[in-house]
């Protein structure tokens, strides 16, 4: 099915309020949709037959921080028995004071249990959280990490269990063990 | 009073034989039995989506390689095809040509690897060195073409470092003759071995419903049964003008999804790589083999998401530019990312011995897990 099509399709489910179809210039256009309705719109896309995206390819965490401080949760979804694909996006404000109280959205490890694990790694990396998720916790780094690193303004903390993460410490031990 | 067993919680890896790199997961045993199953993963992340951000598109070459050491070509082709793709850049033909034959020959090498340490983790040492001795051959050839023997750093945006020695072709056509009867020996040797059967047929089986819920991709996908390949589904480069099939599993014994077929198909698709190889000679064409612009590498702002067809199942790059000489972001979407994450599902209720078969067969590399 075409991309048009689908956005028919999608408008005629959850309304057209609200819903923001970007054109992007370089490559892949895309759906922005509000975080409220991603549940009911992803059950949709998944069990409908004419769309029947049985697979999430990728989720990905962005940071933006150029006019406003936002994170973005993209979704690339494909049909494998349609050979169709579709990108939904969804923004997340990220207020300077309590952001890990905004940057929630709904987990869908019930409807692609391959979320299960890049929305471990989202939260891992962004620090955006996913309610309803089977098992939160972090998947790369380990537990006791402090921030999320690909958050645009995040600062590597200087010592980590005890031990300097600066080179300018590193490079002093050497020359003080070089005389 | 009921009868009970106790469970007992064992931890197997980082540094076990068969984890493949460093890999550590949480067993609840009862007995032989796998209770519950919990990978533990992230020993080798490296940063590389923060690091990519860090550095001019050019720079993050040399990273691509350690993506997944196992296929470096396969990882530089698809960080490059994203960039040219997004910055417009037109790639040569005879270029194109390399590029699908490194691709290929690094596939055969990868699927080698993967094949050789199979057998080793069930217990049969014999075969690995059978494959490495392959590989060597390979590795030869891959030093003689960019001076690399793993890490290879060959291809450009638009097109590849350095064209092919004198002879090259020559070299790779007698490497394929002494090659290809060696797949039919493999079959003899590991294959068709009963013991090797009786220890992978019928375990661990992976429906395509569940293949599909979990996204997995590349030879796992289609060992269960689903008729997908990136190649000839969605060409990319010049695949779109070779000849080959695509190996879906079939059950020649035991059934569709098992260890079996996962190991089975991989035989297949190393027989097809040859034949896409002596399509490559056969075809490749005059021409520069790099079209190497003056110009400053410059990417328009926007958003695109490429994948292409990696040993291990697709590798897709999803780049956000926002004009700068650096990408705003990079994702890396890999296979062993998913193949790891249906561990937990399939592991649970399984042997031990058998969750080693399991992870031998899904082929997972660590670092490409991690990145």
């Amino acid at each position: 099915m075409e991309e048009q099509s689908i956005l028919e399709r999608i408008k005629r489910i959850i309304g057209e309020a609200d819903l923001v179809w970007v054109d992007d210039q370089l490559g892949d256009s895309y759906l922005v949709i509000p975080k409220e309705k991603l549940r009911r719109l992803a059950i949709y896309l998944k069990g409908d037959f004419h769309l029947a995206f049985d697979t999430l390819m990728c989720l990905s965490g962005v940071h933006n921080m150029g006019e406003q401080d936002e994170m973005e949760v993209v979704y690339h979804l494909y049909s494998i028995r349609h050979r169709h694909q579709f990108i939904l996006k969804v923004k997340l404000d990220r207020p300077a004071f309590f952001p890990h109280f905004y940057l929630r959205v709904d987990s869908l490890s019930g409807i692609w249990p391959a979320a299960a694990w890049m929305e471990r790694e989202a939260y891992d990396m962004f620090g955006i959280h996913f309610v309803g998720h089977d098992d939160f916790r972090r998947l790369l780094l380990p537990p006791d990490w402090e921030g999320h690193p690909l958050q645009k303004d995040y600062r590597e903390s200087e010592v980590y269990r005890g031990i300097s993460t600066t080179r300018e410490e590193i490079e002093g031990i050497l020359a003080e063990e070089s005389g | 009073m009921p009868l009970t067993t106790e469970t007992m919680v064992l931890n197997m890896g980082p540094h076990h034989p068969s984890t493949h790199g460093v890999l550590r997961f949480i067993l609840r045993t009862d007995g032989e039995v796998i209770h519950l199953c919990r990978p533990d993963v992230g020993y080798l992340h490296r940063g590389l989506e923060k690091i990519a951000e860090q550095l001019p598109y050019a720079h993050f070459m040399p990273y691509t390689d350690r993506l997944d050491y196992l296929a470096a070509m396969n990882c530089n082709l698809g960080y490059a095809i994203t960039v040219e793709k997004a910055a417009n850049i037109e790639v040569p033909l005879r270029a194109e040509y390399v590029r699908v034959l490194v691709a290929e020959l690094n596939r055969i090498i990868s699927h080698l690897i993967s094949v050789g340490t199979f057998a080793m983790d069930i217990g049969a040492v014999t075969p690995f060195t059978h494959t490495i001795r392959e590989r060597e051959w390979v590795n030869d050839l891959f030093e003689e073409l960019c001076g690399g023997r793993l890490t290879y750093n060959y291809v450009r945006f638009g097109g590849v470092a350095f064209d092919l020695p004198d002879g090259f072709l020559d070299r790779l056509n007698r490497f394929l003759d002494y090659f290809e009867p060696r797949l039919e020996q493999y079959n003899r040797f590991i294959s068709k071995n009963k013991i090797f059967k009786e220890r992978l047929v019928g375990v661990a089986v992976i429906s395509p419903q569940q293949a599909l819920d979990y996204a997995l991709v590349g030879p796992n996908l289609r060992a269960s049964g689903i008729n997908w390949d990136l190649r000839r589904d969605e060409p990319y480069s010049v695949y779109g003008d070779l000849e080959f099939d695509v190996p879906v599993g079939a059950a020649e014994y035991g059934v569709v999804g098992d260890c079996y077929s996962r190991y089975w198909i991989r035989i297949w698709e190393m027989e097809q790589s040859v034949r896409i190889l002596r399509q490559c000679i056969a075809k490749m064409p005059e021409g520069p083999h790099w079209n190497r612009s003056k110009k400053k590498l410059k990417v328009e702002p926007g958003e695109i998401y490429v994948r292409t067809e990696a040993p291990r199942g697709e590798l897709g790059f999803y780049l956000i530019s926002q004009g700068g000489p650096k990408p705003h972001r990079l994702r890396i979407r890999t296979g062993s990312f998913s193949a790891m994450s249906i561990v937990e599902e399939v592991g649970s209720g399984l042997m031990v011995a058998d969750l080693v078969a399991l992870i031998a067969s899904l082929d997972v590399v660590a670092p490409e897990v991690d990145r």
